[in-house]
């Protein structure tokens, strides 16, 4: 058997290939289990472009309804929109239906608490008690509540709190010239709004047909962004700006059409915000020590979590952060918008940077030290993750380990970190050095420690390697 | 508290949040995308609040199964019915509970046609629900929705090719809409056409009294008001109008029995087809009606479903009419659909053609007293039960075909298990006045074997 997982039901939630294995029956039972532990209320229920999603939403409107709540139907709109307009209405919770940066024959729910943020660690674990137990709450015919749809509310809101939070007159007075490849997403139905009315940009947009499907590979990364390189030289443009499906990433282009590091990216966010502001930094452990070097010129500390959005935000929230996010994915969270990975708050805070310092994209980008990264994927076996994070940790004795998400080990100007994936049967290797050639010596050697290829040398029992089928 | 869903061959149908689920609904949806042939699913519901939550496990499961979904939003049954023909759907489904009380709702599943599923067809959905193995599609395929909101002129213009509307519109009629699907259909009917259609609990949403058509709930509200309104006649509707029921212009109201043995009497003169198809439980005065123009009444079990067999075993052009006594009349002109809005304009054609008022038109049927009881359902002790009926009124002509109908001249009773209810039913008719003794004594017998 492939491992591929084409469904996965577990504490992040639901995730699958829909039709045979994410089905309507799952979305709408995992949707009314949902309803029946936040309680009858308004929940704000959205979704991304994927063409499997009226389907799905029509399956959790079924499920809340039946559970007693009212549904406010946002329709399709990027999760951040969705996040932000959920902690703003009094909502007892939101759902967005979304793969986020899956390929297109997946789909997903995102799950949203009150205040619109991630259901923590313990609100997922109860949330997936009740489906389990499946003694949902069943409305009858007199509580069952209606399905009302709000379109423009939420938008309105997401610009107004990002907009506050920089110098948008000072913006618009640039006039810059900007690319969009909104990947006929989500975002296709307001970035071209926001940069261009709200912003003041000259547009240059691609892919922002949210009826059409996703014109290249979902996740917004160099080798998946050459419309977007090839948009921003052909129009000349300031800066170019690519988004997932569901908004919450983003990737940035320089004026060469050059798409920078999304650690570069999200280094300039910090930037900016705390060139307007003095307060802690909270990264995942494995965003780059370019953060720090930032941080330190605003005198900032800067505190690191576990991998995942969720964990992020849990230690912003605990350490007052006034400024965040996952270096390798993009995903810029900036508090005073919302605790949640927001496209939105990053465009306008590398414009904002931009506007501020009259530098190009690539002059700011230039400026940040200079680290090399490299990362892969490598195929764990169950029963193996002991014996290599051991090999790991011998291999570099001297080594400060940080365990608390797999095993980081930072050496001098350098580090390697290995995790377990929390959705997929691999392990994610991940090296930073000062130099190409000290990243490229760490990363080789630590991706053959890995390597589950050899017996296990240590470890408490000795694992039967599976037999290929 | 005690559950109350029914999974049959007649559908989904039960207590909304408790019985009927919104597993339930995705599961029936899914398992009918699956079986239909290719083609688009119609869907329509009814005002209750819970058929918006049904709406979207319906939608849900036939997007996975990759149907286009035409959606008319509310409308009543007969339009629905209408729109899959006109769009020569591979089927659709009613979100209702028709005359049920507010609490209920119910799937009614249409084929192709238009018309409800054979008793065969029915089955088959049902085992592809059991078996919860449903032919979803992949991301590409999936389905797409459309919403259509021109589906009542579409009805209405095919109800106007088949009656006289100029010729009906100096009635001044008084119909109590239920709080259903009716007050849309009525309020275009006048809109458009002229019509002088007076509605009263017109608004939908919460039901001003319980939706079924017996003469009893025309009693409450309707009846009362037909002769201070200065009314032709009154008419009540259910909520998806397949089924109505009368008052006079002098505000009587007229049994529910009536409207099948009228519309007979209307349609059988002026048509070759001289079949007229009815259930056990309905009244003699269609066969005596039947007899004044050469017709033949076939009596079949009682139910949906019966009735639908039933339509199947005849030639289309063979049959003047096929009802029950609950109200719900279907006519070859519109293929054998229930048809509240129908029935109603056929008998304002009747009070025109005969240049009569509604009272005067039935007076000239002799009077039939029909006698209505149920008791609790003891299952284990059924069979003895209709043995010993059986044996005690022996004199008889015995029928059980649907439990036990004896006949005599000019009296019958029928005794039947309901498919919807645990209850035993008792129906006792005759000609003249009531049989209260027959009534009574049948009661105390079928007590003896109740729960």
């Amino acid at each position: 058997m492939p491992r591929e997982h084409l469904l996965k039901i577990g504490v992040s939630g639901i995730r699958g290939v829909v039709g045979p294995f994410l089905t309507p029956q799952l979305a709408q039972a995992f949707a009314q289990a949902f309803g029946t532990y936040v309680g009858r209320g308004r929940v704000v229920v959205g979704r991304d472009t994927r063409a499997t999603g009226p389907m799905l939403q029509h399956a959790v409107h079924c499920g809340l309804l039946a559970a007693g709540c009212e549904v406010i139907d946002v329709g399709v709109l990027p999760t951040p929109t969705i996040q932000l307009y959920t902690g703003a209405t009094g909502a007892r919770g939101g759902l967005a239906i979304t793969a986020s940066h899956n390929p297109p024959e997946y789909n997903a729910l995102k799950l949203f608490n009150a205040s619109g943020l991630f259901f923590n660690h313990y609100e997922r674990g109860e949330l997936l008690d009740i489906y389990h137990q499946s003694g949902f709450r069943e409305a009858s015919n007199a509580e069952i509540c209606s399905v009302v749809q709000e379109r423009t509310a939420p938008i309105r809101l997401h610009f107004d709190r990002v907009l506050a939070q920089v110098d948008a007159e000072r913006i618009r007075a640039k006039k810059f010239r900007v690319a969009l490849d909104a990947v006929n997403g989500a975002g296709a139905v307001m970035t071209p709004q926001f940069l261009r009315d709200e912003l003041g940009c000259e547009l240059h947009a691609i892919a922002v047909d949210p009826e059409k499907p996703f014109p290249r590979v979902a996740e917004p990364r160099p080798d998946t962004l050459t419309e977007l390189s090839a948009l921003v030289k052909k129009h000349g443009c300031d800066i170019g700006f690519g988004q997932d499906p569901d908004g919450d990433r983003l990737a940035v282009a320089d004026e060469s059409g050059q798409v920078l590091d999304n650690d570069d990216v999200l280094a300039i966010a910090v930037d900016a915000v705390l060139a307007r502001r003095a307060g802690p930094v909270t990264v995942n452990l494995t965003t780059s020590m370019a953060i720090d070097d930032v941080a330190a010129a605003h005198l900032a500390p800067v505190n690191r979590t576990a991998v995942g959005e969720a964990n992020v935000v849990e230690g912003m929230m605990s350490s007052g952060a006034v400024i965040g996010g996952e270096g390798g994915n993009g995903g810029v969270i900036f508090p005073a918008v919302q605790y949640c990975r927001d496209s939105y708050a990053g465009m306008a805070l590398w414009l904002d940077r931009m506007a501020g310092t009259g530098r190009t994209a690539s002059g700011l980008a230039n400026a940040l030290p200079r680290y090399h990264r490299r990362s892969a994927t490598v195929t764990l076996e169950h029963g193996w993750l002991g014996t290599v994070i051991q090999r790991l940790a011998a291999e570099w004795p001297a080594a400060h380990r940080d365990r608390r998400d797999g095993l980081k080990l930072m050496l001098d100007g350098a580090w390697v970190h290995a995790r377990a994936s929390n959705t997929e049967p691999i392990l994610r290797l991940s090296v930073e050095a000062k130099t190409a050639e000290r990243a490229e010596a760490l990363f080789l050697r630590a991706k053959e420690l890995l390597s589950t290829s050899g017996p296990p040398s240590a470890g408490p029992a000795s694992p039967v390697p599976t037999q290929g089928e | 508290m005690a559950k109350n869903v029914r999974i049959s061959e007649v559908g989904l149908r039960g207590v909304v949040g408790s019985g009927l689920s919104a597993e339930h609904v995705v599961d029936f949806a899914s398992a009918f995308g699956s079986f239909l042939g290719p083609g688009a699913v119609v869907v329509g519901r009814d005002p209750r609040a819970s058929s918006v939550m049904l709406r979207e496990g319906v939608l849900a499961g036939l997007l996975a199964c990759g149907r286009e979904v035409i959606d008319l939003g509310l409308v009543s049954t007969p339009v629905l019915q209408h729109a899959i023909r006109r769009h020569s759907a591979a089927g659709g489904i009613s979100i209702g509970a028709s005359h049920n009380a507010a609490e209920w709702n119910a799937l009614k599943f249409l084929g192709a046609a238009g018309t409800y599923l054979s008793t065969a067809e029915a089955g088959e959905l049902l085992d592809l629900y059991h078996l919860r193995r449903f032919a979803f599609v992949d991301w590409k395929n999936i389905g797409r929705l459309r919403m259509e909101d021109d589906a009542l002129d579409l009805y209405l213009e095919d109800l106007a090719n088949a009656f006289d509307f100029p010729a009906l519109t100096g009635y001044k009629v008084l119909v109590d809409c239920a709080n259903g699907t009716s007050g849309k259909i009525l309020r275009r009917l006048n809109g458009r056409y002229g019509f002088r259609f007076v509605l009263i609990n017109e608004r939908m949403g919460a039901f001003a009294h319980e939706p079924n058509t017996s003469a009893s709930t025309v009693a409450l509200q309707l009846a009362p008001l037909v002769e201070p309104m200065e009314a032709d006649a009154g008419f009540l509707f259910d909520i998806d109008s397949d089924r109505v029921a009368m008052a006079t212009e002098t505000g009587e109201p007229v049994s529910e029995e009536m409207m099948l043995p009228l519309l007979a009497d209307h349609l059988l003169p002026r048509s070759a087809a001289k079949l007229v198809i009815t259930n056990l439980s309905t009244t003699g005065l269609v066969e005596e009606v039947a007899r004044r123009h050469g017709g033949t009444v076939i009596r079949v079990p009682v139910g949906r479903q019966a009735a639908t067999d039933a339509l199947a075993m005849y030639r289309p052009d063979e049959i003047a009419v096929a009802g029950e006594g609950t109200g719900a009349v279907m006519m070859p002109r519109f293929r054998f659909v229930y048809d509240g809005i129908a029935s109603m304009l056929a008998v304002l054609s009747m009070m025109r053609e005969r240049g009569a008022k509604l009272s005067q038109i039935l007076a000239g049927y002799p009077s039939y007293s029909i006698l209505k009881g149920q008791l609790p359902l003891q299952p284990r002790r059924i069979p003895a039960m209709f043995a010993a009926l059986e044996r005690r009124y022996a004199d008889g002509r015995a029928n059980s075909t649907d439990g036990l109908r004896v006949d005599w001249p000019e009296k019958w009773f029928h005794v039947r298990v309901s498919q919807t209810e645990p209850v035993v039913r008792v129906i006792c008719e005759h000609r003249g006045g009531p049989l209260r003794v027959l009534f009574q004594e049948l009661m105390d017998q079928v007590r003896q074997y109740a729960s």
